[in-house]
């Protein structure tokens, strides 16, 4: 049977008695939408399970000494961007237009911000130490290897969340979202969660367990 | 509505704070009492309130717009 041929039953499938084809509402579509992010989501929790399995693998009960004001001040930095999405997003449901492109800037602001305190202070791009604990390289070890490969996944997310934060401000600012229509506002805030979930246990799991090494 | 509009606001807010104080209580857990089952027991409730009250998980299984 050829491609064409295929395609077309499938088609037919999709039309109901009079030969029209279904088009799917919104409220389809949208449920359609809902349950693949979410799946993508739950893929994504094999990755970062896997990553904590190794934590505990290398590290044991033990854990490098870091930086407990910046850890800290990281996980609020980026628990508050978390508020002010879920802000963003009741402001578009509810048709406050400018208090949601008000908390999509602030979100974003606040997510540049964590990566700053992550990458560029913990992970010492910009030279700057707090407090009298060495700053920790990749090469040092277990303990090097298992803090950056997991800092370093999850920085990768906060930066495509930080994109897509844009992407939906730009199209915000240009009208693209109405009270009954803005999946794209809530994909984006999903995400954005998921990835303040995912820091809600390596925060703990870097941070906070075990005893300290120096 | 704008009734409904102030309780989500306020709804939002209020598990802003809860969140915020169990990360206070976290890092103090860690601070004073060193317990691993306590802090990834706070991990949990934190995100199971970040995936009911920010992500809303139940919209999955309800006939529910935004």
């Amino acid at each position: 049977m050829s491609a064409a041929a295929t395609h077309h039953d499938q088609a037919h499938d999709h039309a109901d008695e009079h030969g029209h084809a279904h088009v799917p509402t919104y409220l389809e579509t949208l449920r359609a939408n809902r349950l693949g992010l979410w799946l993508f989501c739950i893929s994504e929790v094999f990755l970062f399970v896997a990553l904590i399995v190794v934590r505990f693998a290398l590290w044991g009960n033990t854990r490098p000494e870091l930086d407990q004001a910046l850890g800290l001040a990281t996980t609020s930095v980026l628990l508050i961007s978390s508020y002010f999405m879920v802000r963003a997003e009741v402001a578009i449901a509810h048709g406050d237009r400018d208090k949601f492109l008000n908390s999509l800037l602030v979100t974003f602001v606040l997510g540049v911000l964590f990566l700053v305190g992550v990458v560029g202070f913990e992970w010492g791009l910009f030279g700057i130490t707090f407090g009298d604990h060495e700053l920790l390289k990749p090469t040092d070890g277990a303990f090097g290897a298992v803090f950056f490969g997991m800092t370093g996944i999850h920085a990768l997310h906060v930066v495509s969340g930080l994109f897509l934060i844009l992407m939906v401000y730009i199209n915000g600012r240009r009208g693209g979202y109405s009270t009954e229509r803005h999946w794209g506002v809530e994909a984006c805030a999903i995400y954005w969660h998921y990835v303040d979930v995912v820091w809600v246990f390596f925060y703990p799991i870097l941070y906070l367990i075990g005893t300290p090494v120096h | 509505m704008e009734e409904k509009k102030s309780q989500a606001y306020q709804l939002i807010f209020t598990i802003f704070l809860v969140l915020a104080f169990l990360t206070l209580v976290e890092y103090l857990v860690s601070q004073y009492l060193d317990s691993m089952i306590l802090l990834l027991l706070i991990a949990f409730l934190k995100a199971g309130l970040i995936v009911n009250y920010f992500m809303h998980v139940y919209r999955l299984w309800r006939e529910e717009s935004h």
